[in-house]
């Protein structure tokens, strides 16, 4: 039993239950035509924080021992892998330098200006509802990919793990109400405009801004790796000032 | 070029991987060297090296494609474990996590509403500056070229 218990706690078990619950979220994403709750990754998220808690329920411990003891191991190794991941992201926005060339005083200028204006939306919002520190924090770096929001997060005393989250549902809300939200808000006025702030909501963002245009498209992977950056460089400064 | 000529150039994967893991372990003694007063993460410094290093032709494309690419397919699952990561903390959304929802809804549509009005205000103002500057310079009236 004690060797059984040892094994449960190599990294085989994170990356089973990792692959295994992104793969099931793929196919029942596929069947239901893509119903927006069954996006892969969230319904990964979700189907494997419920299974860490059955086990611990089972086992008779804490979700927080469950997830440290077992998933970790197998998950952190596949965490390491957003790293060059991330960094990939320099091969499509070498592929758009022409576009990148004509407009990078207007994309950075503009990404700049709308980040501070947004952290400020942001941070008035967890004000109002009343956020603890760390939450409120971890809000803040959500506009960046998962591997430069999580690290910024932690730079600024955020909950990193409430930050991935928010990178997750981000992309579910605009999955589900892009659409809705271009419409409600008249955001078709300009093709940069509307391909940038859809770059803001990750690589779903852009698969939708894809959908609108060739233009929209190039400006919303150009926004998500410009975006990083700049909230590398905005929202430490921002959190160090107002909070 | 023939597409049988663009194969040959496509360097090995192990080589692909080779380049990944160097430009990763120069930025993260980067990212280390730097003051602590100046937090910049490794990706991030990893995204700008490998950049610089296309955009300055001194890695050709076909040395880090395949690889990249490969990589930027896995991203949607590579995220799984940052999101299952809260399962170490559920007490917090116990306590706050309707309001989390609720700040994530709201800097959603901030980040996609105030981006999409300021860049269309940046660019109107860019194209006028510049329409100005061309009618001093010659009191022509061409069309900007933007959008």
């Amino acid at each position: 039993m004690a060797a059984l218990n040892n094994n449960l706690a190599l990294p085989f078990t994170g990356i089973f239950i990792s692959l295994a619950v992104f793969l099931l979220g793929q196919w029942l994403f596929k069947i239901t035509k893509g119903f927006f709750l069954f996006q892969p990754l969230f319904f990964g998220m979700v189907a494997g924080i419920i299974l860490l808690v059955i086990w611990g329920k089972i086992g008779g411990m804490p979700t927080s021992y469950v997830y440290r003891h077992y998933y970790k191991p197998g998950g952190d190794i596949i965490f390491w892998f957003l790293n060059p991941a991330t960094i990939a992201f320099a091969i499509p926005l070498f592929k758009r330098n022409a576009v990148l060339k004509k407009y990078w005083f207007d994309i950075l200028i503009s990404l700049v200006i709308s980040s501070v204006i947004a952290l400020f939306i942001i941070l008035g919002a967890s004000k109002l509802v009343g956020l603890s520190h760390q939450s409120a924090a971890a809000m803040l770096p959500q506009a960046a990919t998962t591997a430069i929001a999580m690290p910024v997060a932690d730079a600024i005393g955020g909950n990193a793990a409430i930050t991935a989250m928010a990178c997750i549902l981000k992309a579910v809300i605009l999955y589900a109400l892009a659409d809705a939200f271009i419409k409600l808000f008249r955001l078709q006025g300009s093709k940069i405009g509307l391909g940038l702030g859809l770059g803001t909501g990750g690589t779903v963002g852009s698969a939708k801004a894809l959908e609108f245009g060739e233009l929209e498209g190039a400006m919303a992977s150009v926004c998500v790796v410009i975006i990083g950056i700049v909230v590398d460089l905005v929202v430490i400064p921002f959190a160090q000032i107002f909070m | 070029m023939t597409q049988k000529n663009k194969k040959e150039k496509k360097a090995p994967i192990l080589v692909q991987m080779g380049i990944f893991a160097g430009v990763l372990w120069v930025s993260s003694v980067i990212s280390g060297i730097l003051p602590s007063s100046f937090i910049v993460p490794t990706p991030v410094i990893g995204l700008v090296l490998l950049y610089l290093l296309l955009t300055l032709r001194i890695i050709k494309v076909e040395w880090v494609e395949e690889f990249g690419m490969f990589m930027i397919s896995l991203i949607g699952f590579l995220f799984v474990p940052s999101g299952i990561q809260i399962a170490n903390d559920l007490g917090i959304l116990r306590e706050e996590g309707l309001q989390i929802v609720f700040v994530i809804i709201v800097a959603t549509i901030a980040l996609l509403v105030v981006t999409a009005y300021v860049t269309r205000f940046v660019i109107a103002i860019h194209r006028r500056i510049d329409k100005k500057r061309e009618q001093i310079a010659q009191g022509g009236d061409k069309d900007g070229s933007f959008e």
